[in-house]
């Protein structure tokens, strides 16, 4: 299977987790989805043990939560990664993560009805586009998802100004939102 | 319409999760007013999904996947909290941490055109609900450290512009301004600081401290 083959793979079993608490559907999202995110909370400095329970735990919550994934918003990978995201400030620095309250009124911008399928090719692009980031560039993103830091701390130990930083980031998001058909 | 938003930097901030909580908390509820934002946020995060993809997987401890699966049977779907729809268009995000709406904070005054009150305050960082009458002016102060203002309410004008509900201001290390609160309701502000202000007039030097700020 290709890689994109097997990303889209993984929205299908989300799907079916969520309508029909597929247990083998779950049981393939582990396989794939529970090492990767024991790598992210070892990336992010988490002992060994935590990671495995954690890991186990985010898994548990896609089990617990897959009704409310919607693939018009994102993918497997990105929705996982929230829950990842969330857990550890949770249960790693024992803080609350301020979320928006989906019961609000917030409006959305116009829906697109082919919405999901646009948002595959859009992260299949947004790889592609990742991987051929300036080295200075990736740098700071992958710092920015796996140092924990400040960009302030960030700009010390790369022992460059934090408007270096800045800009790199913001020179790298422009190039990533073009990428995923944004009008940067 | 929305026209001072984060930079990249301190949404990223928030996408991570590398934010501390009262920075998240004020980047959370300018998204709560911010369609685009809300939209940038997102990309972020599916960044964060690519990034997830390509690590390099770390094999599970064996027998890990059974006893994931042994635990299925005793958990239960999860169900978003149900709170009572906000009466005044409080932002849920901030009623979570208010205990309830914007009317019905209890004010302490600073003076008699300012009244505060204080959220919370971790690790040095502190978040605080500011309010002031129509031209009331916080006095010119610099700052140590950063200090983030949303307009929940109202507005205000200062040397760099005029803030109205939703626009985040960022003032960085050294700054100096001296807002003023624009005509029509009261001024209601977020704000987090992760410094002390420093304050031109001895009055507020003297004051600042007993306020917390």
């Amino acid at each position: 299977m290709t890689r994109s083959a097997e990303v889209a793979e993984m929205d299908v079993l989300l799907g079916q987790v969520a309508a029909t608490q597929d247990r083998a559907a779950f049981a393939a999202l582990f396989a794939h989805f529970a090492p990767r995110i024991k790598a992210y909370l070892l990336r992010l400095g988490a002992p060994g043990a935590v990671a495995e329970e954690l890991a186990q735990e985010a898994l548990l919550s896609v089990w617990r939560k897959a009704h409310l994934f919607d693939p018009a918003k994102a993918s497997a990978a990105t929705w996982l990664f929230t829950i990842a995201r969330n857990l550890r400030i949770d249960a790693i620095r024992r803080e609350r993560r301020p979320e928006l309250d989906p019961e609000d009124f917030m409006p959305e911008p116009d829906a697109d009805a082919d919405a999901g399928l646009m948002l595959a090719e859009n992260e299949g692009r947004l790889r592609i586009a990742l991987k051929e980031l300036p080295a200075d560039q990736i740098q700071v993103v992958e710092l920015s998802f796996f140092a924990d830091k400040p960009h302030s701390q960030i700009a010390v130990e790369l022992g460059i100004p934090l408007g270096t930083v800045k800009s790199r980031l913001r020179l790298a998001m422009a190039r990533l939102k073009r990428a995923m058909g944004g009008d940067a | 319409m929305i026209a001072h938003h984060p930079d990249d930097a301190l949404l990223m901030a928030y996408a991570t999760g590398a934010a501390d909580e009262a920075t998240g908390l004020i980047v959370a509820t300018h998204l709560h007013y911010c369609v685009m934002c809300r939209m940038r946020t997102r990309g972020m995060e599916t960044i964060g999904g690519s990034l997830l993809e390509d690590l390099a997987p770390q094999p599970l401890a064996a027998g890990a996947l059974e006893a994931t699966l042994a635990k299925l049977d005793e958990v239960t779907p999860y169900e978003r909290p149900r709170r009572a729809p906000s009466r005044d268009g409080t932002p849920g995000v901030l009623r979570a941490y208010l205990g309830g709406d914007l009317r019905d904070v209890r004010w302490r005054r600073m003076g008699p055109r300012l009244a505060y009150a204080p959220l919370f305050r971790k690790g040095g960082v502190a978040a605080r609900l500011l309010r002031g009458v129509p031209g009331a002016d916080s006095g010119p102060h610099a700052h140590e450290g950063l200090e983030y203002t949303l307009v929940l309410q109202g507005g205000y004008t200062d040397v760099t512009g005029s803030y109205a509900p939703g626009d985040l201001q960022v003032m960085e290390d050294g700054q100096r301004h001296n807002p003023v609160a624009d005509p029509g309701e009261d001024c209601i502000n977020l704000a987090v600081t992760t410094g002390r202000l420093k304050f031109d007039s001895l009055i507020q030097k003297i004051a600042a401290p007993l306020f917390g700020f």
